[in-house]
This record gives C-alpha cells, sequence and structure tokens, in this order.
C-alpha cells in the first residue's frame, strides 16, 4: 500500500483507555497553570445511580390506581420534629440554594416565580437573599453558610426554613468558589466584596467550629426562630450514617443530603469527581441511620444530587426520602446545556452570568413557566409509577416496590436484584 | 433597676425573660449566670443588661439594640452576628468572639482568644489585651482593634475592612493578602473617640491599620503546596535514611 493509503487507517478516532479527551484536557490545562482546574457543573465521572433500580407495577398482588383519574396525593410536610410551623409544600421537589452570583438575577427570579406557580420552596443559596426572589417565592429557605455572605437576622426572619450549610456534593469539605468574572457591582455590594478577586469564601462556620457547638448554636437558632421555622442541615454524602447520627442530636428537623454528582457553579474537577459518596447510597445510608436511631418517622430527608425526573423522585421516596431538591434539572429547563463553563459567567442563555448583555437573553417569565412545567411534568411522572404501583400517595411508596438491576445497586441498596429475592450484602429490611 | 437570678433557669427561658423584665425597666442585673450558654440572643430592645459573672457560648448573639456587660469572662463566639448595641466584656473572651459581626459594638477589656472578628461584616471590636492567632480572618468589613500582641496569620484574606494593631512584632506575624498601611488622621480620630468613650487607655497615633491587598483578580495568594526539591537536598544530602526518621516533615 502507498503511504496515502496507510494514511486512511491511521487509529485517529480510537481512544486509548483512561487517556480520553478528558484526561488530556485536564493535564494540558496543569501543565499550563501549575495549579488545579476549577469548573462548572459537577462530576463528570460515572456514578450509579437510582436507574439502576426498577419499580414493581401491582398486578394480581396488588390494585393499580388510575393514571387519569383518581387522585394521588404529593403535598409533603417537612421539618416537623420540633418545629411548631413545618414547611408544607405541594410537590415534593425543591429547588436547591443556587446562589445569587452563580446565577443571575433573572435566572434566580425566575426560579423563585417558578416555586409560586407550583407550590414549592426555593433556597437562597450563598449570595444573599434577594428582595425579588423573597417576594416571588411561594416558601423561601435561608441557608446559614460559612461565609455568610448578604447574611444578617432579617434574612432568618424572612425564612419559612432554615439550612445550616455544611457541604455540597459537588466540593464537600471546600467552599464557595465565585470567579471574578461573575462579581459584578450589584454582586460586590450585596456580599460586601471587593470587585475583581477570585473568591475562595469561607470554609468553616466561625460561629459553629465542631458538633458540639452547633447543639448550642442550634438553641440559639430556634430562640431566634421562636421554635417555628423548620431547621434542617446540609451535608455533603460522605460519612453519610455517622453524620446523620450527629446532626440529629444537634437537634434538626431534617437534613439535606447531596450526593456527589451532584451540581455546582465553580469547583475544582477533583473534588467535584472524587469526593464524596454519589446520591443513591447516601440516602440509604441516611435513611438507615435515622431507622436505627428510631426516628425515621421525626426526621426529614431531602435528597438531592442528579434527580431529573419522576423515576427519580419516585425511587428516592421508596427507599425513604421526604422530598428531593434539583438544581441542575431547573436549570436546564430554563435553556442551561450543561456545558461545564458555569465558572467563567459566559453564559449565552443568561442563566449563569453577570453579564448585562447575556442576562437579557433569558426572559424571566417564559424561563419561569418551563421551570414550572419540569416540576409538574416530572410530579406527574412519579405519581405515574405511583399510582402504577397502586398507590394513591407519593409517600406510600416504600422499599419494597423496589428491585435493583444490577448486581452493584443491589449491594449499595440492600434492595433485592431483579430476578431474584437475593440481596447481596445488607438486607435493608428485606427478611434475614 | 430589675434582677434576674438566673440559677435555676435554662438557657431556653432566659432570653424571653430578659425581654419582660427590659420592658418593666431599662435596667437589669443577671446574677447566677453559672456561665450559661446563649444569654441575651437577639436581644432587640433598648437597655442595659448587667450579667454578675462569666458567661458560656454565644453571649449576645445577634443582639440588636441593647447594651450588654459581662462583669468575667465569655465563652466561645460571644456576640456572634451581632446586629446593633454594645457587647462588654470586663474579663476576656474565648475564641471567634464577635465572628461574622455586622453591627455595633464589642469591647473585650481582657485579651480575646484566636479568630477574634472571623468573618466581619461591620461594626467594631476592641480587644484591650492580646489576641490568638488569625484574628480578623476573611473579614468584609467594620473595624477590629487590637491593643495588645497579636497572633500568627493576622488579617489572612481580608476581603473589606480594617484592623489597627500597635503590637510591633505583627509585621512577622501578618496572614496572607494583607499589608500594613499608615493610620489616616481621620481614623485616628476615630480611635481616640472610642478610647475615650470606653475609657480605654490608649492613643489612636501610636496604631497602625493592616488592610486588605485588593488589587487585580489574580494577586490572591492562596495556600500552595511549597514544592522546594533544592531545600530537600540540602537538608536531606544524600542519607535517605533521614526521610524514615521523619526529618522532611518536621
Ligand atoms: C449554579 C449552582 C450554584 C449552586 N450554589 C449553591 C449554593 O450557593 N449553596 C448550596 O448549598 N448549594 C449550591 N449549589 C448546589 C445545589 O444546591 C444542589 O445541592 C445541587 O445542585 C443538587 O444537584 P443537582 O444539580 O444534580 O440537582 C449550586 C448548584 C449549582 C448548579
Amino acid at each position: 500500500m502507498s503511504n496515502e493509503n496507510l494514511k486512511n487507517f491511521e487509529p485517529k478516532d480510537i481512544q486509548r483507555g483512561i487517556w480520553n479527551q478528558e484526561t488530556v484536557s485536564e493535564i494540558e490545562y496543569k501543565a499550563r497553570y501549575g495549579k488545579h482546574r476549577i469548573r462548572g457543573c459537577g462530576a463528570t465521572r460515572y456514578m450509579p445511580t437510582f436507574d439502576d433500580i426498577m419499580i414493581l407495577p401491582s398486578q394480581l398482588s396488588r390494585m393499580s390506581i388510575d393514571t387519569y383519574r383518581e387522585p394521588c396525593e404529593t403535598r409533603v410536610v417537612l421539618g416537623k420534629r420540633f418545629a411548631t410551623k413545618p414547611l408544607v409544600i405541594e410537590t415534593p421537589v425543591m429547588i436547591a440554594g443556587m446562589s445569587y452570583g452563580a446565577l443571575s438575577k433573572e435566572a434566580k427570579i425566575a426560579l423563585a416565580k417558578a416555586t409560586a406557580l407550583t407550590g414549592t420552596v426555593i433556597s437562597n443559596g450563598e449570595g444573599g437573599l434577594l428582595p425579588e426572589e423573597r417576594d416571588y417565592s411561594y416558601r423561601q429557605s435561608i441557608q446559614v453558610l460559612p461565609s455568610r455572605f448578604g447574611f444578617s437576622k432579617r434574612n432568618i426572619e424572612a425564612a419559612d426554613m432554615l439550612e445550616f450549610l455544611v457541604g455540597i456534593g459537588a466540593k464537600p469539605g471546600l467552599s464557595g468558589h465565585l470567579m471574578g468574572n461573575k462579581i459584578s457591582e450589584e454582586i460586590a455590594k450585596l456580599r460586601q466584596l471587593p470587585t475583581g478577586i477570585d473568591l475562595h469564601s469561607h470554609p468553616r462556620h466561625g460561629d459553629a467550629f465542631g458538633a458540639d457547638d452547633m447543639v448550642v448554636k442550634m438553641e440559639q437558632l430556634r430562640s431566634l426562630t421562636k421554635g417555628e421555622v423548620p431547621i434542617f442541615i446540609k451535608i455533603a454524602a460522605g460519612r453519610v450514617k455517622e453524620d446523620v447520627k450527629i446532626a440529629v442530636k444537634i437537634g434538626v428537623d431534617g437534613i439535606i443530603i447531596d450526593g456527589a454528582q451532584g451540581g455546582t457553579g465553580a469547583a475544582p474537577v477533583m473534588a467535584s469527581n472524587h469526593l464524596g459518596i454519589p446520591t443513591m447510597p447516601a440516602l440509604v445510608q441516611a435513611v438507615k441511620a435515622l431507622e436505627e436511631m428510631g426516628l425515621k418517622d421525626d426526621v426529614s430527608i431531602i435528597v438531592s444530587g442528579g434527580i431529573k425526573d419522576g423515576a427519580d423522585i419516585a425511587k428516592a421516596l421508596a427507599i425513604g426520602a421526604n422530598a428531593v431538591a434539583i438544581g441542575t434539572g431547573a436549570m436546564v429547563a430554563m435553556g442551561c446545556k450543561v456545558c461545564l463553563k458555569c465558572h467563567n459567567g459566559v453564559c449565552g442563555f443568561g442563566i449563569g452570568t453577570q453579564d448585562p448583555d447575556y442576562r437579557k437573553k433569558l426572559d424571566i417569565d417564559e424561563a419561569a413557566e418551563r421551570v414550572a412545567n419540569y416540576i409538574r411534568a416530572i410530579t406527574n411522572e412519579a405519581v405515574l409509577l405511583a399510582k402504577a404501583a397502586g398507590k394513591s400517595r407519593l409517600k406510600n411508596l416504600e422499599r419494597e416496590d423496589l428491585r435493583t438491576l444490577t448486581l452493584e445497586a443491589c449491594a449499595m441498596t440492600g434492595i433485592p436484584l431483579v430476578g431474584s429475592d437475593y440481596v447481596f450484602g445488607q438486607r435493608f429490611g428485606f427478611g434475614e | 433597676m430589675e434582677y434576674l437570678d438566673a440559677l435555676k433557669i435554662k438557657s431556653t427561658q432566659i432570653n424571653n425573660m430578659i425581654e419582660e423584665k427590659l420592658i418593666k425597666d431599662k435596667e437589669l442585673i443577671i446574677q447566677n449566670p453559672h456561665s450559661m450558654h446563649n444569654i441575651a440572643t437577639g436581644l432587640a430592645i433598648d437597655g442595659k443588661v448587667t450579667i454578675k459573672g462569666s458567661t458560656g457560648f454565644y453571649t449576645g448573639g445577634f443582639l440588636e439594640g441593647a447594651s450588654v456587660i459581662v462583669e468575667g469572662n465569655a465563652g466561645w463566639y460571644a456576640g456572634d452576628n451581632m446586629m446593633d448595641g454594645e457587647l462588654i466584656i470586663t474579663k476576656n473572651a474565648g475564641c471567634n468572639a464577635g465572628t461574622y459581626l455586622y453591627g455595633g459594638t464589642i469591647v473585650i477589656r481582657g485579651s480575646a482568644g484566636s479568630r477574634v472578628g472571623y468573618g466581619m461584616k461591620g461594626g467594631t471590636i476592641i480587644v484591650c489585651g492580646s489576641a490568638g492567632r488569625w484574628a480578623g480572618q476573611m473579614t468584609l468589613g467594620g473595624k477590629l482593634i487590637l491593643l495588645g500582641k497579636v497572633g500568627k496569620q493576622l488579617g489572612e484574606s481580608m476581603y473589606k475592612g480594617v484592623i489597627y494593631i500597635q503590637d510591633e512584632e505583627a509585621k512577622n506575624n501578618l496572614g496572607g493578602n494583607v499589608f500594613i498601611d499608615k493610620i489616616t488622621p481621620t481614623e485616628v480620630d476615630e480611635l481616640n473617640t472610642l478610647f475615650k468613650k470606653y475609657d480605654i487607655d490608649a492613643k489612636g497615633e501610636n496604631f497602625v491599620a493592616i488592610r486588605p491587598m485588593t488589587t487585580g483578580r489574580h494577586t490572591y495568594v492562596l495556600f500552595n503546596p511549597d514544592l522546594t526539591p533544592e531545600k530537600a537536598r540540602k537538608e536531606l544530602g544524600k542519607n535517605p535514611k533521614k526521610l524514615e526518621k521523619g526529618v522532611a516533615y518536621e
């Protein structure tokens, strides 16, 4: 063969295992800058998900509920352990805390409006509370973060729910990152920051160094909220069993667990891809921990990290969550294409940007309607699955309605493998 | 003058009682605080509360308006998230005093533990004695005035705000991303006014200011592992056995 011909047979489209485009890109970056890469969106690697689970339909052993005609309740009550005014939302789908800073004002307002259209709760995220968000939201959750940007007693007074933030799945053990090109004058003002810096925010709660102190802190927060507002703690999934038990001791009403595949506006690649454990096993461990303590019915669990459709919701609820939180999903509903460039503030959809021109690209009301539609649709999907499994309430879904598709998921969840009654590993409530 | 004996009261009850008493009379004395946590949390009524003894954690947290005097020591996190008003501690304060301070004034007549003024955003903290390490870490605003000796990492990564010190050795103890600057005449006046108000024996003229370095977006110096092969080679020589004894790790 001539040289010309040989060229056509060179293996140019073949990747050698781990030396794929992503690996090469990562090395190129490090070789150039001598530091770790920070980027948007979260983990890129494969992790086990709720898709490895199937829901058992009702047939002869149970009756199904009519998908299109019979009712099925979706309302949930969250944080009723101690709070005298627990949070009541119409769908078990919360909008996760995404900071004003990571997101544009328009995106924040659209998300808040979407909660009003669907009767759910939105969390403010790191950058303080936008007055518009508070005004438009159906229920407002307020994060108490280690940085306390734009935080004061006024924020606590505006809260329908408090979230004491310890970590998020995309960068557990780290703090907020907001790169300089997203720190506009307005963001800087709200956060009391100088413009023109790359922000790596406060790593620890300056007023609670350690769990023992948090017990006392909790008493303080209860006193400030007159015991009315449910207080959650948000943790990234790591040593979930221990963390959940400690959180319960601290005295929370509920726990938000963010799995390792959770989204972010900016995080070191290493943190997203290698810190923490995935959402599904994290939820299993949280539920187990509460069951061991005999407090499953008292302490609410909200789970997040990769929740994308009604099946995820139905399965999370069946395993034992009381609600889910969505971040990336809500952004995608607004038009986000998950391009991983959230950190640099150049977002042609006007979502992850502070640039005045880009921001104009997001039509607030249209985006709000899309997010609301998305929430309605995934709630409906969850209901469809629940009814097919014979439930007239979403929350009646239970572990027994599930079977796992893979050995991996089976061992992780303690739910029997399809086609067998066998559980490889710890049996999660399935006989002995 | 109203009185409250805290001996048999729980910390979950005391704040309502303080409020009720302050409605009756603008002055209240609390006896037997027995290092109770969360005294005067979020108190939003004008008045003067004198605590006769030492307090536990979070004294005057989220305080808003009242003047609280601790005649003794205060535990960790005194005046955390304070909004307005005054917190005066006649002896020492534990770590993280005035953390996330938003407004108002904290005066610690003795010394303060580490991280006084962590992430503070406004208001004023005066420490008459010495202050532990990482004082004023990542502040976002306000004034931190340290009369005595200061520990290491002073003002680490301040974003905004200012720290005034007179400790000559502080230049060896500065945290990253801050610099020592001259104090302006207006600032001297401000300090002297405060010293006079709180009867503190100090002169504004003797202070220097620590300010954040916020020039240009990539100038922030954050931790980076120090790879110093030359140094290591010198220290270790050709004898790798030294490594086993942990010399390289100090
Ligand atoms: C753009 C963006 C900004 C975020 N900002 C915050 C934040 O300020 N505080 C926080 O607790 N979590 C933050 N998160 C994490 C979300 O609250 C949530 O845990 C995560 O998005 C859930 O995973 P999902 O995106 O797969 O649904 C952010 C996520 C995104 C995508």
